[in-house]
Formats: structure tokens, sequence, C-alpha cells
């Protein structure tokens, strides 16, 4: 599909302007440069698994300082998993402007889902927030939604 | 012609020579035998070093580590990126790509893990400090407040002195009758 493509006077000769520079540059690389280099490999790091907060004691700072750092990996790796699926939405709408509210309406739904998770887990944590904050503002929401039902269930009427 | 000759202020117009009446001629002063004489010029100390500064940050730190650079990146080239190994933990400097990052990592800097592991036993050491003045804390306010131990606000009174003094009185009085 590549090779065989119908060309003009002035494409073969633009390629020809553009070779100037790129066949040296092309014949050095691969000649000089890729024989040369020896081939080793880098790796991706790759964390163990430490206990959560829910399991460690009180006074064990230890335990919490691995906890945090854990948290705070996990939340960065959250963060990328939520921009994939913002990118995968926003080129979705761009792709199917004005048809989008149906065409992209999984893509869309997947996003807010996932956005709501973050924000449960994540959001308003303040510029201190920790894992202790976080767990703790689970705390509150289970017993909250103990209290006063599933969150977002609505407004209670007035029951006598 | 005539005509322009009568006029005066013509006349006096043609008076005035075009050209600059003295002429500055660039002269070459030829040195070569003559007193030996001091050119009083302005200093060109600035210019002389930076010239120097120039010469030494371009030919000692520019030239060698633009050589350098170039040898790395051509002859030895960023790794590849791989998938790691089943039972193979690679060494904190097989994280890097870049083969110098790779050097500075191995022999000059300390590992994650060593950095991680060295904060976390401080984080141990100052938390064992910390419960123990807690402790010590509470201790000293119970004290305080129920009096009843002979520990941090008791002062012993030594009664040995006091005893030497009496014996000391009696034998007086045992001796002198009064």
């Amino acid at each position: 599909m590549g090779e065989n493509r119908p060309t003009n006077a002035f494409k073969e000769f633009s390629e020809s302007v553009i070779s100037m520079v790129d066949r040296p540059v092309t014949w050095f690389r691969e000649n000089v440069v890729a024989t040369n280099r020896p081939q080793y490999n880098w790796y991706h790091q790759q964390f163990r698994r430490v206990p959560t907060i829910d399991e460690c004691y009180t006074d064990d700072v230890v335990c919490y300082t691995e906890a945090n750092e854990q948290f705070k990996r996990d939340k960065q790796v959250d963060n990328e998993i939520l921009n994939i699926l913002r990118q995968r939405q926003e080129d979705c709408i761009i792709y199917e402007k004005n048809d989008h509210r149906t065409k992209c309406a999984h893509i869309m739904e997947e996003y807010n889902k996932a956005a709501e998770n973050w924000f449960i887990k994540y959001g308003d944590l303040g510029i201190y927030g920790d894992v202790k904050t976080a767990y703790m503002k689970q705390k509150h929401r289970l017993i909250w939604e103990r209290r006063h039902g599933k969150v977002g269930s609505g407004m209670k009427t007035d029951m006598d | 012609m005539s005509v322009l000759s009568r006029l005066p202020a013509l006349g006096a117009l043609r008076a005035l020579p075009g050209r600059p009446l003295a002429l500055t001629v660039a002269q070459r002063g030829m040195g070569g035998g003559g007193p030996r004489t001091m050119d009083i010029t302005a200093s060109r100390w600035q210019w002389h070093k930076f010239k120097d500064v120039l010469h030494f940050y371009f030919m000692l730190g520019a030239i060698p580590l633009t050589a350098l650079a170039f040898a790395v990146n051509v002859f030895v080239g960023p790794a590849q990126l791989a998938p790691t190994p089943e039972d193979y933990t690679p060494k904190h400097w097989e994280y890097h790509r870049h083969p110098i990052s790779r050097f500075l990592a191995r022999y000059f800097y300390t590992s994650h893990q060593e950095d991680y592991e060295k904060y976390l036993h401080y984080i141990y050491e100052e938390n064992e400090k910390k419960q123990m003045r807690l402790i010590e804390k509470r201790v000293k306010e119970l004290m305080a407040e129920r009096e009843d131990t002979r520990a941090h606000y008791y002062r012993p009174i030594l009664t040995k002195y006091h005893k030497k003094v009496r014996e000391e009185y009696d034998q007086m009085q045992h001796e002198r009758g009064f």
C-alpha cells in the first residue's frame, strides 16, 4: 500500500530534496550507530503490595508510612487511568461531533463512572490528604450511608 | 560666467574651498630605534580576562563534554525496554534508560530502596523516642497530681549530718554538763 503509490514530478522532486539530508543521516544511523551499539535492557520498576492502612496498628509508623507510599503510587496509577478514559471520550466526541450523545454514550458513561469512583476515593482530601484521611473519609461515608441510605439516592421525604 | 563673477555673494562663496583645509593623512608610525616609551592606553584587562575565561570553559568544558556525549550516544546508546523476566529482580541501575544515568545510578547515587529503608528506620527510631517521651510526660503528670511517689518530685533529706550534729551536741553536753 505504501511503496507503489502513483507519484508525480513534484512529489519526486520534493522527495529528492528531502533525501539530500535524509540519506546520509540514515546511512550513518544504520551503519555506524546501530552496528556498534550493545543491546541491553531496562525495566519498569514493579513494587510489591504491602499491607494497607486498615491492616496497620495505630502506633505502627512504619506500616503507616509504607501504606502511605502505596496509596500515593495507586493514586498516580488511577490518575493515569482516568486520563486515558478522558482522552478516549474526548477523541470520540471530536470524531463524532453533533452525534456524540448517541454514538459515544458508552464511552462517556464509562468515563463518568470512573470519574465518580475516583472522586469517591481521592476527592476532597485537601492538600495534606494522605492515606489516613482517605481511610477516615471512607469510614465517614459508610457510617453516613448506614444512617441515611446510599449516597445519591435523593432527598428523604417527610415521613412521620 | 561673467554674470556670476559680478555678484559679490557668489564671489565670497567661490572663495570658500570645497574640501577641508587641513587634511588628516594616516601616517605609519614605524617603531624601531628611538627611546623606550610607555604607551598610555585604556585597560584591556576585561577583554583579556573574557578571552581567558571563554577559552577555559569552551576548551575544557564544552568540547570534552560534547565529545563524551557524542561518543556515549553513538557508540553505547540507550537501552531497550523489556518486560521483567520471572525470577529476576533487576538491579537498581537497570531501571534507567540512558547509559550516563545508569552509570551515575550505579556508582554514585543511592538507590530508591536504600533511601526508602533508611527513611523507614529513621521514622521507626523517632517514633520510639516519641512514645517514650509521651510515657514520661504522662508519668510526670500523674506524679504531680497524686504526689505519692518517691521519684521526680522527691528531694531526699539526708539525715546523717543532722545525726552527727546531734551526737556531737549530746557529747558536749555530757562533757560540759550543760
